[in-house]
C-alpha cells in the first residue's frame, strides 16, 4: 500500500518522539511566518503610523524614566540615557514575548480542537512577533546613539550573541507561560505585576555596577540581570561583556528553554481536552 | 499533504480502529484559575473530572464507504473523530489511518476572530500541513463555494454563525482529502446552502474516498450513507445497514433503554 500510514497509539508519559515532532514543526514553518505577518497586520504594524507607535512607545517610556532618574539622583548624562533606552528595548523584547505568549495556546482553542499540529508553533509565533516589534526599535537606538555622539566600537558586536541568548530566554519563557496558562487562566492577569517587578529588578533604571553588593545576591535569581548588563556593556559602552555574565545568562536561557519545552511537550497532547 | 495524491481501491481499509479506549482528565471549571485552586486547597474540593469517552471501540472504515456516526450527546462521537484525526491520542488500543484526513469538526475553522476569513483559511490550512501553493490553488474555489463574496476579507468576528459554518464547510469539502470527517456541520446554514453542501457530500462520495459524517439529521444519513455506526456512552452499540441501525437508534431514543445497552461487551 502506497498510502501514507499514520498510527495513533497510547503515549507514555513524557516527550513525544522528538525527531517526528521536529519534522512536523519544520514542515509548518510557513505557518509561523504567516501567523506573525497577519497578526502584525491586524495590529496595524504594517502601516507607517503603526511602525511609528512601535518606536514611539518605548521612546516615550525611556523619556519618562530619564526624567525620573534626573529627579531622583539629581543628575544624568547621555550615556545614561543610551543605557536606559537600549536596555528598555531589549527588556520589551522579553516582556512582549511573555504577554504575547501567555494567551497564545488558549486563544488558539479552535485550531487546537480541530487540527493536529505541533502546538509549540503558537508560543513560537508569539516570540517571532515580539522580534518583529523589536527590530525597528533597534534601528531607532542606533540613530539615537549616533546623535548622542557615542563612539562606535568593534566590541559592540558582542550585542549579537547577547541578543541570541535573549531570544532563547524569551522563547523558553513564552513556551512555559503559555502552557501554565492552560491550567491557570488567571496567570495572564498576574503577568503585568511580574513584568513590572522584573523591570525594576533589572539594570535598566540603574547600571549593574551601581548596585549595592548586598542586593546583588537577589539578582542571582533574575535571569535578565546578567543579560541586560552584558547588553549595555556591549551596545552602550562598547566593552566586552563579562564572560561570567554571558555564561550565567546563557545557562538561564538554556535552562528555562529546556524546562519550559519539556513541560510543554509532555503536556500538549492533552491541551485539546483542557481548553 | 491534505490533498488526495494516491488512488485508493474500493474496500481498501482507510481507517482501522482497534480496541480504542479514551479516558481523559478535564477541568471542572470552564476557566480554571490559580485563585480557585488556592481557595479550594483547604476545602479539598475536586478541580478535575475523569471522563471515559470511548471504551473498547472497534471500527473499520473502507474506501468507498460513507459512514454515518450517530448517538446521543456525550456518546463520544466527537472524541472518536478527534482520535481518528490525530488531535487526541488514544488511552488504549490502536488507530491506523491510511491516507490524509481533513476534519470539519463542530467548531469549524477560524481560530482568530479578529483576522479576516482569508487569513483564517490560510492559517488553518498551513497548520494542517498544507503548503501555501496548495492553498492558493484551492482558495478561489473555497471563496466561491462559501458565497461569502466581499465578507471573505472582513474580520471573522463580524460573521454570523451561518457564514462561519459555510466557510468551514467550504474549506473541508474543497481540499479533497482521502478521508473527510464532517462533524455536525451540515445542520448549519440556510436551506439553500444545506442542499448545496449535501450535494457536495454526494459528489465527494466516490470510490477512492472515505467519508465519516457525524450528524443528528437522520433523514440525511439515511439518504447519503451506506453504513452507520451507533455509539452510546463511549461504546459501539450497532454497526451496519443505515436504515436498520437508525431504526434501532430511534426506537432506543423513544424507549430510553435498550437491551443492547445493558449488555456488557
Amino acid at each position: 500500500m502506497s498510502n501514507p500510514l499514520q498510527v495513533y497509539e497510547p503515549f507514555r508519559a513524557g516527550l513525544p518522539p522528538l525527531g517526528r515532532y521536529w519534522k512536523s514543526l519544520w514542515s509548518r514553518r510557513t505557518f509561523v511566518a504567516e501567523y506573525s505577518r497577519s497578526e502584525l497586520r491586524e495590529q496595524h504594524f504594517d502601516s507607517v503610523f503603526g511602525q511609528m507607535w512601535l518606536v514611539l512607545n518605548p521612546l516615550l517610556l525611556s523619556g519618562v524614566y530619564f526624567f525620573l532618574i534626573i529627579i531622583i539622583s539629581g543628575s544624568s548624562d547621555k550615556t545614561r540615557y543610551a543605557h536606559l533606552t537600549a536596555t528598555l528595548f531589549l527588556f520589551y523584547l522579553v516582556a512582549n514575548s511573555l504577554t504575547g505568549g501567555v494567551k497564545s495556546v488558549t486563544a488558539g482553542q479552535r485550531l487546537i480542537l480541530n487540527t493536529a499540529f505541533p502546538r509549540i508553533m503558537l508560543p513560537l509565533s508569539a516570540v517571532v512577533i515580539a522580534i518583529f516589534k523589536f527590530l525597528p526599535t533597534m534601528a531607532v537606538f542606533l540613530v539615537m546613539r549616533t546623535i548622542l555622539g557615542l563612539p562606535f566600537d568593534v566590541e559592540m558586536l558582542w550585542a549579537v550573541p547577547v541578543l541570541l541568548i535573549a531570544i532563547l530566554l524569551a522563547l523558553g519563557l513564552a513556551i512555559a507561560i503559555s502552557c501554565i496558562n492552560v491550567y491557570f487562566r488567571d496567570i495572564a492577569s498576574f503577568l503585568p505585576y511580574l513584568t513590572r517587578t522584573l523591570l525594576y529588578l533589572s539594570p535598566i533604571l540603574y547600571e549593574a555596577v551601581d548596585l549595592k553588593p548586598t542586593l546583588k545576591t537577589i539578582e542571582l535569581f533574575n535571569p535578565l540581570f546578567p543579560l541586560l548588563d552584558s547588553w549595555s556593556r556591549a551596545l552602550v559602552h562598547g566593552q566586552v561583556p563579562l564572560m561570567s555574565n554571558l555564561l550565567i545568562s546563557l545557562a538561564w536561557a538554556v535552562g528555562i528553554f529546556i524546562i519550559g519545552t519539556y513541560f510543554f511537550l509532555s503536556r500538549e497532547r492533552e491541551f485539546a481536552v483542557r481548553l | 499533504m491534505l490533498s488526495a495524491s494516491n488512488t485508493h481501491k474500493t474496500n481498501e481499509i482507510a481507517v482501522s480502529v482497534r480496541n480504542l479506549g479514551l479516558t481523559y482528565t478535564t477541568a471542572i471549571d470552564r476557566r480554571p484559575t490559580l485563585k480557585a485552586r488556592a481557595k479550594a486547597l483547604g476545602r479539598g474540593s475536586k478541580q478535575t473530572r475523569v471522563i471515559r469517552a470511548l471504551d473498547q471501540v472497534n471500527l473499520d472504515v473502507e474506501y468507498g464507504q460513507v459512514l454515518g456516526v450517530i448517538g446521543t450527546n456525550g456518546a463520544g462521537k466527537s472524541s472518536l473523530m478527534r482520535v481518528i484525526a490525530g488531535i487526541l491520542p488514544p488511552t488504549q488500543g490502536r488507530v491506523e489511518v491510511y491516507g490524509s484526513v481533513s476534519t470539519l469538526l463542530a467548531l469549524g475553522v477560524g481560530f482568530n476572530p479578529s483576522m479576516s476569513g482569508r487569513d483564517n483559511v490560510y492559517l488553518g490550512g498551513l497548520a494542517a500541513g498544507m503548503s501555501r501553493d496548495e492553498i492558493d490553488s484551492h482558495f478561489e474555489e473555497i471563496a466561491n463555494f462559501s458565497e461569502l463574496e466581499d465578507a471573505i476579507d472582513a474580520p471573522m468576528r463580524t460573521y454570523s454563525s451561518g457564514m462561519f459554518a459555510r466557510l468551514a464547510f467550504s474549506v473541508a469539502a474543497t481540499v479533497r482529502p482521502d478521508i473527510l470527517i464532517v462533524d455536525e456541520a451540515l445542520s448549519t446554514g440556510d436551506a439553500k446552502f444545506k442542499e448545496k453542501s449535501l450535494n457536495r457530500i454526494k459528489e465527494l462520495r466516490s470510490d477512492d474516498r472515505a467519508l465519516i459524517l457525524v450528524s443528528h439529521a437522520m433523514a440525511t444519513l439515511r439518504d447519503v450513507c451506506n453504513d452507520v455506526a451507533w455509539l452510546h456512552k463511549g461504546k459501539l452499540i450497532q454497526r451496519g445497514e443505515p436504515n436498520k441501525t437508525i431504526d434501532a437508534y430511534q426506537e432506543f431514543l423513544q424507549v430510553g433503554k435498550s437491551a443492547a445497552i445493558d449488555e456488557d461487551v
